[in-house]
């Protein structure tokens, strides 16, 4: 398990060794860089949040306890971070790269069935991004993130139950947008 | 369907492939007998897959880039904290050394460092706000001695009275009250040594014109020999001529003391 080694790797950066901090950085500067884009839509303020984040690990690295994973601490850094920035994320910008993604399509389609799936995607990022941001935050974590819902429950310092019946109303928002914008 | 809403949670469980065996079952059955929550999951499903094809763009090299930069510039803070509090712990350790070998003068130099600390401390917090609560601190240390001194100078005990009118003499700028009230004590105090001090504290004030003028007033309504004598001697004192008058009233009273009666006689002559 990784999980047990970023536990001991951070133990080191706490105790002083702050290089090891590199080590975590390469483990996770992509996924957490995926998390705050996915609440954000903004690539170099992810940029600039990915950096702050990492620093505040350096700065209040006496805080971390190893009671619990690396990760969710890190989760829970972010989203602090995310919080103070709050304000100047609510003018979020238009989802810049809705077309870049889209253009990149697995080969062996009809131009039919291309133009459809091409479509299908556009309209999943636009619904993504008029989902309510907690909404959207315990479906990044789920999804793109891959952490279970006990694990997430951890990060959001709420019950196991309520992280499954917010997923499920997540899901239920994230369905009628998205079928909204299929008519 | 209203029994629905308890199979929410396992909808989440079941997208994100969470159920245990128990559960799957318990929502396949549900599922069995319920078309519009069949349809309801296999729309979430759909979009659940969808979302794997939701990419994320490359961050660009400067993240890298930035938090290289942080963590180096955050380490050579933290070796700055190391040597700064290592110096303070050998400074520290040369101190302790010095305990040992120089008691005394150890001693002697941690009071005086104490001291500079406290100079340094008081002066560099602004004089002049410290000035200003001084003189307000004065003001009303002022106030309040004023104010004994009225309350005292009411007080039915003749020695309190007598403090009060003592009091008057710390009082560096006797206002009018403060006047009025020992001008009316040397006039209506019953007592004789509460009129005696009265006069000592007015003599003190006498560069006010109002006192006197209070004084010399007050010549012919004194009874007292001691206090005709006393008064006789502040006038003489004063070189106040305005006394003149009054004395030689005084001269007219039939009853007056014969040796009061003399050195008044004595004061007009010096006085003239």
């Amino acid at each position: 398990m990784n999980s047990l080694a970023d536990n001991t790797i951070m133990l080191k950066v706490k105790a002083g060794d702050l290089d090891k901090m590199g080590l975590l950085f390469e483990r996770y500067n992509r996924p957490l860089y995926g998390f705050l884009f996915h609440m954000t839509y903004q690539r170099e303020t992810s940029e600039d949040l990915v950096q702050q984040v990492f620093y505040k690990m350096l700065k209040y690295r006496d805080t971390f306890t190893a009671t619990g994973e690396f990760v969710h601490w890190m989760y829970s850094i972010a989203r602090n971070t995310l919080k103070d920035q709050g304000k100047s994320l609510k003018q979020r910008v238009k989802h810049e790269n809705t077309d870049d993604h889209a253009e990149r399509l697995p080969g062996g389609l009809t131009p039919q069935e291309q133009l459809e799936k091409k479509q299908a995607k556009q309209r999943l990022y636009q619904a993504m991004e008029r989902l309510s941001d907690s909404h959207r935050e315990v479906l990044t974590l789920s999804k793109f993130q891959e952490l279970k819902y006990q694990e997430i429950a951890q990060i959001l310092d709420i019950s196991e139950i309520a992280v499954k019946t917010r997923a499920h109303r997540a899901m239920q928002e994230l369905k009628g947008i998205y079928e909204k914008m299929e008519r | 369907m209203k029994n629905c809403e308890q199979y929410e949670e396992l909808f989440a469980g079941w997208i994100n492939n969470e159920l245990k065996p128990a559960e799957k079952e318990k929502l396949e059955q549900h599922l069995d007998g319920c078309p519009a929550c069949r349809e309801e999951l296999a729309g979430m499903q759909q979009l659940w897959a969808l979302m794997d094809e939701a990419e994320v763009p490359d961050p660009s090299p400067k993240m890298q880039a930035g938090f290289t930069a942080i963590l180096n510039d955050f380490k050579t803070a933290e070796t700055r904290k190391k040597q700064a509090s290592a110096g303070l712990k050998v400074q520290l350790g040369w101190l302790l050394q010095w305990r040992q070998k120089w008691p005394l003068a150890y001693t002697f130099a941690i009071i005086l460092v104490g001291f500079g600390c406290g100079y340094l401390f008081f002066d560099l917090k602004g004089s002049k706000r410290q000035d200003q609560q001084m003189s307000a601190l004065t003001t009303q240390v002022h106030e309040l001695k004023q104010t004994m001194a009225l309350a005292l100078m009411e007080n039915p005990s003749a020695s309190e009275r007598i403090r009060g009118v003592s009091y008057t003499a710390e009082i560096k700028h006797a206002d009018k009250e403060v006047i009025e009230a020992l001008l009316a004590t040397l006039n209506n105090d019953p007592n004789v040594n509460v009129r005696l001090s009265t006069l000592d504290a007015l003599t003190r004030l006498a560069n006010h014109p109002e006192v006197r003028l209070g004084l010399v007033q007050s010549i012919t309504t004194q009874e007292s020999p001691l206090m005709q004598s006393a008064i006789a001697d502040v006038m003489l004192k004063l070189q106040e001529k305005r006394s003149v008058k009054s004395f030689r009233e005084l001269l007219k009273q039939k009853n007056l003391d014969n040796g009061v009666r003399d050195k008044i006689k004595a004061t007009i002559t010096q006085l003239i």
